[in-house]
Formats: C-alpha cells, structure tokens, sequence
C-alpha cells in the first residue's frame, strides 16, 4: 500500500459528458485532482507534466485505444510504474482478464455509480503493493 | 455336381497335363457318369427286356413244339410225343401267365430280383421240355429225324442268345437245359460220329454262352449310361430351372438397384446442396448441377481435375493430411469448413460432410463430398456479435452520464435542488438504472443461449456467499424498507460455482423478494441440506404467485403484473437467467408457496466435499 493517500488522477477518455461526471465525482465527492485528457496521443504528454498518482483510462478510443495507450506507457521509463485503472463498458470476463494480464491495477465498469468512484479508486489504491 | 466333375477333371488336367493325361480324365469322366446310374434301375431295364422277349421265347417254343410233335409221332412214339406236347403246352401257359403277372405287377423296379428268378425257372423249364425231347426221343427216331431234331435243337439254342441276352445266367440255364441231355445221348449212343458231334456240343454251348455274356455286359452298359445320362439331364433341367430363376431375380435386383440409382443421382442432382464425387486419390469424377452454380465452373472443368482447384492454395497441405486420414481410417468426417475459391476468386467459406464409400474388401472406392456455402451465415454471426457489443458499448456510454449526472445531483453533491425538482430526477435515475438492468439482462441472456457464457467455478462456502449477497442487497431492501435475516448457516457447506454468477441469482432473489414484501416485513434466507445438494431459499411474506403465471415464471419476459413492474422495476428476464445459470451450474430451482402466505424461492446444488 502506498505511504500516502490518492489525490492526483489524471483520466483520458474521448467522451466529453462522461469526463465531467467523472471530474465531479471525484473533484466533489473524492475530493482529489484531476487531470483529463480527450486526446489520447496527448495522453503521455499530460501525464509527465502532471504526474498523476493514477492513471485512468478508457478502453474504446479512436485513434488510439486504452489497451495501446497502457502499451505506450509501459515503454517510457517516466509512466511505466504508474497505476492504471480501465474502464470500460466492454464488461465480458474475457476482456477483464485480458486487462488484467496487461498488468492493469484494476477495473471499473461503465456504467459507473459517480457517488461509490472515488471509494472504487481508492480501494485499488490500497491494493497496491 | 456338375462342378464336382469340373473340378475332378480339371485337377486330373493339370496333375497329368498331357495327351495321356486327357485320355485318363475322359476314361475317369465317362466312369463317373456311368456310376451316377441307379444299379437298382440298370438291373429292372433288363428284366424288362428279358419279359419283352418272353413271347418270342413262348412263340417260337409253342409253333416249333408243334412241328416237332407233328414230325415226331409215329405208331409206337405218340402217347409220348403227345404227352410232351402237353408239357410244352403246359410250360408255355405257365411262362404266359408269368408274363402277363410281370405286365400286371406295380413294382417292376424294388422286386427286379424276383422277377429275374422267376424268368430263370421258365427259361430252365422250357430249355428242359426240349431236352426231355432230346433225351426221350432221339434214340427211337430215324436218321432223318435226328437230324430235324438236332437242327431244331441248334436252332432253339441260337434263338435263346437274343431272347435272353439281358442275363447269360438265364440263357446259360436254358441251353444247358436243351443241350445237356442231347450231348449225353449223342455220347452214349455208340456211333463215331455221333461221339465227335457230342464232343462239338460243349464247345457250340460255350461260344453260345459267352456270345451270350458279352451281350449281358453290352445291355448292362447301355442301360447305365441310360439312366446315368437320364440323370444328367434331370440335373441339368434343375440346373437351368435355378439358374433361369436366379436371372430373374438378378434382373430384377438390377432393376432396383438402377431405380435407387436414378433416384440417389436425382437427389443429386438437384439437392440444393454441392455434391461432389472424389476418386481415391483426389480427383473430381462427378459434380452436380448446385456445384456449378457455387463454384463457377462447368462440370467439365471440375472432372479429371484435382479438388484442390476448389481449395483455398494455403489450406493444400492441412488438405493433403485429412485426405491421407480420411482414406486410411475410411471414416465419415462431417462439418468441415474450408475456405473455397470461386472462379472469379471470391473466396467462399464451405461447411464440408466428406464420406468414403467403402467395397467389401474394405477399400475407398469413391469419396463422396457434400457442401454448404455458409459465407452469408458465418457473415451474419459476426454481424450479430458485433450487433451485441455495440449494443453494449453504445447503450451503456450514454446512459454511463445520465445515470452519473442523475446520481450526482440526487446525492446532494452538487448542492441542494428544489424538492419537485428532486423527485423527478430520482424518477430519472431509477428508470435510467432500470434500462441498464434490462440491457445486462438481455446481454446476459443472449449469451447464455448462445452458449457463450463462460463460468469460472471456484469452491466456495455457501453461508459466506449468502452474507455477502445480503450486504449487496442491503440499500434494496432499505429502499423497501425490508430486512434480510438469514438462518442455518454452516461454514461446512461448499459448493463448486461460479462466485460472481451466483451473486447474480442471489440478488435477481432477494430484489424479488424485497419488492413483493409488505413494507417493515423480513426476507429469510434458509441454507440447508437437501440430499447430496445444498439447498437455500428465500423466504418471502408476499402476495404469493397468481396461479396463471406459475407455469411460465421461469420464461423470458414473464411478469405476473405489468403494473407491479412499473411502480417496483424489474425486467422480467430476472428469473429465466437464475434458472439458466443455476442449470448450468448442475443445480435446479424452483417455488413453492410458504405456510402462513408468501412464497419461497429455492435452489439447490451439488455440495461440493468439504
């Protein structure tokens, strides 16, 4: 479990309406910070700036999906350690398992409660080793 | 038996294998024949024609018999001569009556014998009268009418040969009967002459009966071959009989055979499906009519050429091993699914039944390939999964932010909202929660039947679960104001299931049962024993199931009351999924009502060893 509490999250998702909610569920309920990027080749970009303690991101991306864009970051020496939970609306046991052999620290399926969100995140968070 | 003697011959051929060899077979062959004759038969033929000769026998005894009584009577001789006349007279009545009796008698064949014996006793008695003559007269006759006497003797002696040439026995009795008391007069009489004659007689007797046993054998042999070739014949009309029976037969088995023929080449021909016949080793020999449509070709660009023309260039070699397999273990291999070009190069995808058809030395003698073209149906497959999860993807975004933004404000989170305002955006959010429920159930039910569901059982105690979904369901049952209370737990008891999935059947229960209760009632949950399974049921204290609706509780879209669903929620498909997902976890479910008003809501599965 990491010596300090989760606040900085940087999420990338291409749906607008779905990133504020998400930002307001956890800026409002979570009470953290949030870093959101619609652009997913941008993703990296932002995340080195920002330096999030974790990462979300969607699965089905234009461009460039989720699943990629955690292959990316796993290259670069600066995102390779980061957490990163999916999510997704794909929810067969299949897909979650092949997130999870991505090495994935976790998965949250849309739709998602915005009220429960950041509780979802921060039991992740203390799963960490 | 005609092929015993084939055989017979053909072995002495090829023993011998020389002119000598064929002439040994030949001699053997006609033996054969001859011993297929019934001896029984052969010796009746010849006692037939021994009684056949019998009035020559009896015409010439009686007309010679009165020329010598004529001849013969002088003054002192006549009481003898005519008492000899008597005898003759009287023997040929007899030989008459036997001949008639022979004529009359029903079995000539089994009592052939008999007859003979009888033939023999006449013979020997009219050879007798003669002799008598012989021994009686000759002495006191003149030199003239000892020489009529011996012409006659001689005569009546000559004419025995063919009268009873059938048996030289019996001609042997009847000339000795004539001859011997003659040579003994002839010997006795003191004249030279007449002893040189006598002497003759023995020889002349010899000749005779020899003459006469050559004769018998003749008949003998002709009568053998006779019957033998009688035999023959009647083998061989049976013979022709069968053999005519069996051709038609024969014809008409090929009359069948070409009637199922017509019929196997018009199904053929104009099944709907490609049809194609392989030789051995691979090559086309026949296509119907449904081949060239789907394929592109004519019959006659297929024939004489290799299947593989109709076989996608990469799958050659995985070609060439089913092939090797398919001809070595002769074995009907069904549904397989080739890629096949076309003609134009469109590639088709073929679902393939391939059956060897099989002689009875057990060798591939065709091979017989059937084809469907299932491109459009394996296209409409992935049209519908791709369907399905769209549906899943672009349903559940959307309602990801009306749920999230409903959530948000009804949660207070964004500040406080005017109370009307309020209860329309709970009614919002329930029914926005409910289309999501509905598109799970639905997603959840499509792939339950189309199999595609895949459990991950782990071994789990049934108490723990139960608490656990009753946690899950805590906030239902708050919202109708129900509490859960569970009873009879036992960490013992272990099932093998799919956690997650039987969560889904726990909650699709509880919600059920929380939505059906009064207000302030409890929802019980039992765990017990049932057998080699663990049962748990749900125990609930509400109206009870309308009897109209129990038949089809357990069915897709089954909701007792329409209005219940709209004021409570629900999909209707909550049940069928708990009965499918129970099914495929080797467990059952099912109802019943509970004493005192309610109903309970079971399952069972197998227990797992602790």
């Amino acid at each position: 479990m990491p010596d300090r509490p989760l606040n900085r999250i940087c999420y990338v998702e291409d749906d607008e309406d779905v990133q504020r909610i998400v930002r307001l569920s956890l800026e409002r309920v979570g009470k953290m910070t949030v870093a959101v990027v619609s652009d997913p080749t941008q993703a990296i970009a932002t995340m080195t700036e920002f330096r999030p303690d974790l990462v979300m991101l969607d699965w089905m991306m234009p461009v460039l999906d989720g699943p990629a864009l955690f292959r990316q970051m796993k290259l670069r020496p600066d995102t390779s350690a980061l957490p990163v939970v999916f999510i997704t609306a794909r929810a067969s046991q299949r897909d979650l398992d092949e997130l999870k052999s991505l090495g994935a620290a976790g998965t949250i399926s849309k739709p998602f409660s915005p009220k429960d969100l950041p509780d979802q995140l921060r039991a992740i968070w203390a799963a960490l080793p | 038996m005609a092929q015993t003697l084939l055989r017979r011959m053909n072995h002495t051929t090829t023993a011998n294998g020389s002119d000598t060899g064929l002439q040994v077979s030949t001699r053997a062959v006609e033996a054969e024949i001859r011993d297929r004759a019934d001896p029984r038969q052969v010796l009746a033929d010849r006692v037939a024609q021994l009684y056949r000769q019998m009035p020559i026998a009896i015409g010439a005894t009686f007309i010679a018999g009165a020329i010598a009584t004529f001849e013969l009577q002088g003054r002192w001789l006549k009481e003898l001569v005519l008492i000899w006349w008597a005898i003759v007279v009287t023997f040929s009545a007899a030989a008459s009556l036997l001949l008639y009796a022979y004529y009359r008698a029903a079995d000539k064949v089994g009592s052939a014998p008999q007859w003979l014996r009888w033939l023999g006793i006449a013979a020997l008695g009219n050879g007798a009268s003669w002799g008598l003559a012989g021994g009686v007269f000759f002495r006191s006759l003149s030199d003239e009418q000892q020489v009529f006497l011996a012409f006659l003797f001689a005569g009546m002696a000559s004419v025995g040969v063919p009268v009873y040439a059938a048996s030289w026995p019996i001609f042997a009795l009847y000339a000795a009967g004539i001859l011997g008391p003659f040579f003994y007069v002839l010997l006795t009489f003191g004249n030279r002459l007449f002893v040189e004659i006598a002497l003759l007689v023995p020889l002349f007797y010899a000749l005779n009966v020899a003459i006469a046993y050559r004769l018998t054998q003749v008949f003998h042999s002709g009568y053998r071959l006779r019957h033998a070739y009688g035999k023959l014949t009647q083998d061989h009309r049976l013979l022709n009989q069968r053999l005519e029976r069996q051709l038609v037969e024969l014809e008409e088995a090929r009359r069948q055979v070409e009637a199922s023929g017509r019929k196997l080449a018009l199904f053929a021909e104009r099944a709907p499906i490609a049809v194609i016949e392989l030789q051995p080793d691979g090559t086309v020999a026949e296509v119907n009519h449904a081949a060239e449509i789907l394929f592109g070709y004519a019959a006659d660009e297929l024939v004489g050429g290799s299947m593989k023309k109709l076989v996608a260039p990469e799958l050659h070699e995985e070609f060439d091993r089913t092939w090797r397999q398919l001809v070595t273990t002769r074995e009907s291999v069904p549904g397989v699914k080739i890629r096949n070009p076309r003609r134009d190069g469109v590639e088709l995808v073929c679902e393939w039944t391939v059956t060897p058809l099989v002689n009875f030395q057990k060798e591939v003698i065709a091979v017989i390939a059937q084809g469907r073209d299932i491109t459009a149906q394996l296209e409409a497959e992935r049209m519908k999964k791709e369907f399905t999860s769209t549906l899943s993807h672009e349903l559940r975004t959307p309602l990801t932010s009306i749920i999230g933004s409903l959530q948000l404000i009804n949660s207070g989170v964004m500040g406080d909202v005017d109370k009307e305002v309020a209860e329309l955006t709970t009614v919002a959010e329930r029914n926005g929660q409910r289309l999501l429920d509905l598109i799970n159930d639905i997603l959840d039910i499509e792939k339950i039947e189309s199999g595609k569901l895949t459990l991950a059982p782990e071994v789990i105690a049934v108490d723990e679960l139960v608490r656990e979904s009753m946690v899950l369901n805590k906030g239902f049952g708050e919202r109708f104001k129900v509490r859960f209370a569970s009873h009879g737990d036992s960490p013992e008891r272990k099932v093998h299931v799919d956690r997650k999935r039987l969560l889904q059947v726990m909650t699709n229960l509880l919600s059920n049962a929380a939505k059906f209760s009064p207000e302030g009632g409890v929802v019980e949950i039992s765990t017990e024993d049932a057998g080699p399974s663990v049962r748990v049921a749900v125990h609930d204290r509400g109206g009870g199931i309308p009897e109209a609706f129990r038949t089809r509780i357990f069915s897709r879209f089954a909701q007792a009351d329409s209005t219940a669903t709209r004021q409570k929620g629900g999909t209707g498909l909550g049940l069928a999924i708990c009965k499918r997902l129970i099914e495929l976890m080797h467990g059952r479910i099912g109802f019943e009502d509970r004493p005192g008003g309610g109903t309970s809501f079971w399952f069972e599965l197998p227990r797992h060893p602790a």
